[in-house]
């Protein structure tokens, strides 16, 4: 474990320490004449109950000062701090919730629409295509009336203009026949002639 | 020219003494209240702001609680808590000591090998009865490893029990030795500067020498004074863990 070979290490120093500094020491003590201590004062016996009588008065009131005054007002900080954290930790998670909600709301309102949008095009195309075929249909109608109506109006004036060109062809035929010879002939022979002359021509 | 021990001599500073003991107010007592009174009055001043974001004395107070509440919870864990107090003033009243001993003319009172065993031997006691009444008897299976061959377990048992004996020894020693040690090597350098002075000639040109020395010493011993804190109160929680959860 790295601790162990700390504390190896450590105490390996100290005793490099401890020896090197007796030795010193005694080799001061040899040149000190005016010395008085007679060995370590750490172990002279008649100082050790003051020592741990005030050992015990001083660590208990240490203890007392730590644990009613100074732990007390460390670790309320620390909680204090440690809340504020987490609160505003949450605060932040809550809002970037709210954002990811809303985000997603209008996501699918715009999806909505877009749908809306899309099926009221088709619809109105739908509608419109409708509408157009049936005005198609009603104008071809009106249009086939129309020019069915035109021809008949077109073939009567043409029968009637044929008549009526039978007529004028007749009685320019039976004129020029009058004038240019002496036979006298009759109208209708004329426009029979006429006639047959002209259903062939057609 | 004074002995380099003489450093710790205790002196009487006012006479006392209680069913025939002597009680004298010490040097020694003057700075065991001196520690007790700056480690808490610095702590309660650092913490006086008590802000949320904190200044750099309050940081400093705050990383002293919570160097040691974590020395506490990775050694022994959440059933450490209830002692939190108790080892967070061992720390402070170590360090505190150790530091104030290392200002010229003040007292180690930590060099003081009754001052150490005392609070060693009051911790040995402290763990071993928690042990107990914890675990009751089964307390003492923790003198016997497991998975270790049955024909070794008598010898087993009686290494394991006299490593467990000597514990506040070794705790109380490498405290009182670091001091005394570090204190001692201090003093004779110091007095060695002083011989030279005296004596002249090239001795007193190079007399600055063990001046040198001293400083490099003085920052070795802060270091010291430090870790001694430290690993008085990292073993004291291995020694709390091992009660509370036998190995």
């Amino acid at each position: 474990m790295d601790k162990n070979q700390i504390m190896r290490k450590y105490f390996y120093i100290n005793v490099v320490l401890i020896a090197s500094s007796y030795c010193a020491r005694s080799a001061l003590a040899a040149s000190d004449k005016s010395s008085d201590t007679g060995g370590l004062p750490q172990l002279d016996i008649s100082t050790w109950p003051t020592q741990l009588f005030w050992l015990i008065i001083t660590f208990s009131v240490g203890y007392f000062l730590v644990s009613t005054f100074v732990i007390p007002s460390i670790s309320t900080v620390i909680e204090r701090r440690s809340n504020k954290l987490s609160s505003d930790l949450n605060n932040a998670k809550k809002a970037q919730e709210d954002a990811k909600n809303a985000f997603s709301s209008y996501q699918s309102s715009l999806e909505d629409a877009r749908s809306q949008a899309a099926n009221t095009l088709a619809k109105a195309t739908e509608e419109a295509k409708l509408d157009t075929a049936k005005r198609e249909a009603a104008i071809s109608k009106k249009l086939a009336a129309n020019s069915k109506k035109a021809e008949e109006k077109i073939s009567k004036i043409r029968e009637e203009t044929l008549s009526s060109l039978n007529e004028l062809a007749t009685d320019i035929s039976q004129k020029i026949i009058t004038d240019l010879t002496p036979i006298k002939v009759q109208k209708s022979v004329v426009k029979k002639y006429v006639s047959a002359q002209s259903r062939f021509q057609n | 020219m004074h002995s380099p021990v003489e450093q710790f001599t205790i002196k009487v500073l006012y006479s006392l003494s209680l069913f025939g003991y002597d009680i004298s107010f010490t040097n020694s007592s003057l700075f065991m209240v001196l520690a007790v009174l700056i480690s808490a009055g610095f702590l309660l001043f650092a913490m006086r702001p008590a802000s949320i974001i904190p200044g750099k004395i309050q940081c400093l107070a705050e990383m002293l609680y919570e160097f040691v509440a974590n020395i506490l919870d990775s050694n022994v864990g959440k059933e450490g808590k209830p002692y939190f107090p108790f080892i967070f003033t061992l720390f402070l009243f170590i360090l505190f000591t150790n530091l104030l001993g290392l200002i010229p003319y003040s007292y180690t009172v930590t060099s003081q090998i009754v001052v150490t065993f005392a609070m060693a031997f009051t911790i040995f006691v402290g763990v071993t009865l928690i042990g107990l009444f914890k675990h009751g008897l089964h307390f003492f299976s923790f003198f016997v490893p497991e998975g270790a061959p049955k024909i070794l377990l008598p010898l087993i048992i009686l290494i394991e029990v006299i490593s467990y004996l000597i514990r506040p020894i070794s705790l109380s020693v490498r405290l009182f030795a670091n001091m005394l040690a570090g204190h001692t090597m201090l003093k004779v350098f110091a007095g060695l500067a002083v011989m030279m002075t005296g004596a002249g000639g090239l001795l007193f040109i190079s007399s600055p020498l063990p001046l040198l020395v001293i400083v490099a010493l003085t920052g070795l011993e802060l270091l010291v004074a430090m870790l001694q804190a430290y690993v008085f109160t990292i073993l004291t929680c291995m020694y709390l863990n091992d009660a509370l959860h036998l190995h």
